[in-house]
């Protein structure tokens, strides 16, 4: 069953979802900087973003009412976003090891 | 080769063709913000042409330029970079230049059908010459046929060159990609009697052809244009191209999920859809990565500035267009109040313009040059490039700012009129003339304006960039 956003829970809603993904963005994207520059800050940076991303998913699990089979949803982006951008780091690492690979 | 002057001799067959592709482009991406303009317009001022040019054929004609602008920018790009893939020239060539022509004079007719012939009873007959009813896809069956004949025509060009020319990661998935172009369309064109069976395999089209094929394409053309402007290596792009279609089609065609919310399918398109739309981000977030690791690791020039800076746009563009403003209201406990609202315009917007809009006018500036004899663009133009600065900047500026002032009026819509007002008429009606809505328009219009005067300038600059440039710069091309 679906149960809809409250009115008072709008504008949260909006702005929690937005947030989401930007977070998701800058996780990944201080995350890789990271793995390049090898800048600790950096580091930290990436966790508070995906920490960030985090209460996101936190405060529409609550007011989306992602409970029961919406669990799925709240664990796929809390997984999916964490695990993304590692798993991606790693392909391209490996894409560009081969001799040969760097520059046409 | 002639540098510096517009000349088919610098074009190989296949960007012959290309050029005439993208030339009917522009005049039909001048026609969706003209007619944009106008019925942005009618929003403000409900009698503005009320009898001579009504808003829903305003709206009709702003929305399928848009749709055909961007195929023939697509078909356009696919000619342009075949022979240069395949080594060979394209096979069948005249039949792509006969349904260049054929498409040409379809869309002219149903341009005009639709300025001309848009009132009285629907009947069978006016399903086949007038309009088939079906947003986005209004054709009439008629012309229907036409495209799907003009989408075979160009698969055969595309796959016959690829089968006797050399295969490449680029031109295989490009010709798979057709198939599915193609066919997808025909899922538009029956007819069924049940409202809900009709819009099941209407969203079939719109959003697979989006977020599907047409995605497939960017990245052939992205691919193509990566190993172009940065020398980037072809193993390694078209590695990530493969990439890029799988975790896209992955959570991709599912996502078509979020559109079953409301047409009277099986609940648990709620679930299928909801899941898949929050999947669909993932791959633009990951990317990020991606960017900065070959930002990093390379230290990549292009000879076409103008070009690489909407590439660069694109990939803004689709994150937040796409990712950002689609997951905002896409899970269907809050999309059961924005959905049909200004808040699906307000993603429209930037989504078709930074997912699209952005790499087919990088193909415009990649055309012109190769057109010119090889100028290169860079920062050191005679001008300094201010045309093409400005109209970026003013078109970037123009859309986003549409976005906002649409995103200001939906959330009130949605409120007033759905969460309050019921999605009753009275509801409607009450949010229709409440100051944020108002003034939300008001703000897209003037957007609008400055999205225009970005376009004409886009267009002077297409027609002006590298004439002036001295000869000797073809020796810097990295």
């Amino acid at each position: 069953m679906l149960q809809p956003v409250e009115l008072k829970d709008f504008f949260i809603t909006f702005f929690a979802s937005g947030i989401i993904i930007v977070s998701g963005a800058l996780y990944a994207l201080f995350y890789a900087f990271y793995h390049l520059k090898k800048i600790a800050v950096l580091n930290y940076l990436a966790y508070v973003s995906y920490f960030v991303l985090f209460i996101s998913v936190l405060i529409i699990t609550q007011t989306m009412h992602l409970d029961k089979i919406w669990t799925i949803v709240v664990i796929a982006m809390l997984v999916g976003y964490f695990l993304a951008p590692r798993g991606i780091w790693h392909l391209c690492v490996a894409t560009h090891k081969e001799k040969g690979y760097e520059q046409k | 080769m002639t540098i510096n002057q517009f000349n088919t001799q610098n074009l190989n067959v296949g960007q012959k063709l290309a050029i005439k592709y993208f030339s009917v482009a522009v005049v039909l991406f001048a026609a969706q913000i003209l007619f944009g303009l106008i019925a942005g317009l009618q929003y403000l001022q409900p009698d503005l042409f009320y009898g001579v040019l009504d808003f829903n054929v305003n709206r009709t004609v702003h929305i399928n330029a848009m749709i055909i602008w961007m195929l023939y920018g697509f078909i356009g790009a696919s000619y342009w970079l075949l022979e240069d893939e395949t080594g060979i020239s394209i096979v069948g060539i005249k039949w792509g230049h006969f349904s260049f022509w054929l498409l040409t004079v379809a869309v002219i007719i149903v341009v005009l059908v639709y300025l001309f012939i848009q009132w009285g009873p629907g009947t069978d007959a006016t399903i086949w010459f007038i309009n088939e009813g079906r947003e986005y896809i209004e054709a009439p069956r008629l012309a229907d046929i036409g495209i799907v004949i003009c989408m075979l025509i160009f698969f055969y060009n595309v796959a016959a060159t690829v089968s006797k020319g050399k295969v490449t990661g680029i031109t295989g998935v490009l010709t798979l990609d057709l198939v599915a172009l193609a066919g997808l369309y025909l899922a538009g064109m029956f007819y069924t009697t049940n409202i809900s069976l009709d819009q099941f395999w209407w969203w079939w089209v719109i959003h697979l052809w989006v977020e599907a094929t047409w995605e497939v394409l960017v990245g052939c053309i992205m691919a193509w244009g990566l190993i172009t402007t940065l020398g980037a290596s072809r193993k390694i792009v078209t590695t990530w191209l493969y990439i890029e279609v799988a975790l896209m089609f992955g959570a991709g065609i599912l996502g078509l999920g979020h559109h079953y919310f409301w047409i009277g399918t099986p609940e648990y398109w709620f679930t299928v859809g909801g899941l898949f739309s929050a999947l669909e981000p993932i791959p633009l977030v990951a990317m990020v990565v991606h960017a900065v690791y070959d930002s990093g690791k390379h230290g990549f020039k292009s000879n076409n500035h103008p070009a690489m800076a909407w590439l660069i746009a694109h990939a803004f563009g689709n994150f937040f267009g796409a990712g950002v403003w689609g997951f905002m209201h896409t899970l269907p406990q809050i999309n059961l109040y924005t959905h049909g609202t200004q808040w699906t315009a307000s993603h429209g917007h930037l989504a078709f313009f930074g997912a699209y809009a952005t790499i087919i006018i990088a193909m415009f500036y990649f055309a012109v040059q190769k057109w010119r004899g090889g100028v290169t663009i860079r920062g050191d133009l005679v001008d300094s490039g201010w045309k093409w600065k400005w109209s970026l900047a003013l078109l970037n500026i123009g859309v986003m700012g549409m976005t906002i002032a649409l995103l200001i009026s939906g959330y009130e819509q949605s409120q007033i009129e759905r969460a309050i007002g019921g999605s009753t008429w009275l509801g409607y009606f009450q949010a229709q003339i409440h100051p944020w809505f108002v003034e939300g328009l008001v703000w897209r219009q003037i957007m609008g304006y400055i999205t225009a005067l970005g376009f004409i300038l886009l267009v002077w600059d297409l027609l002006t960039i590298g004439k002036k440039e001295p000869l000797e710069l073809e020796s810097k091309v990295a």
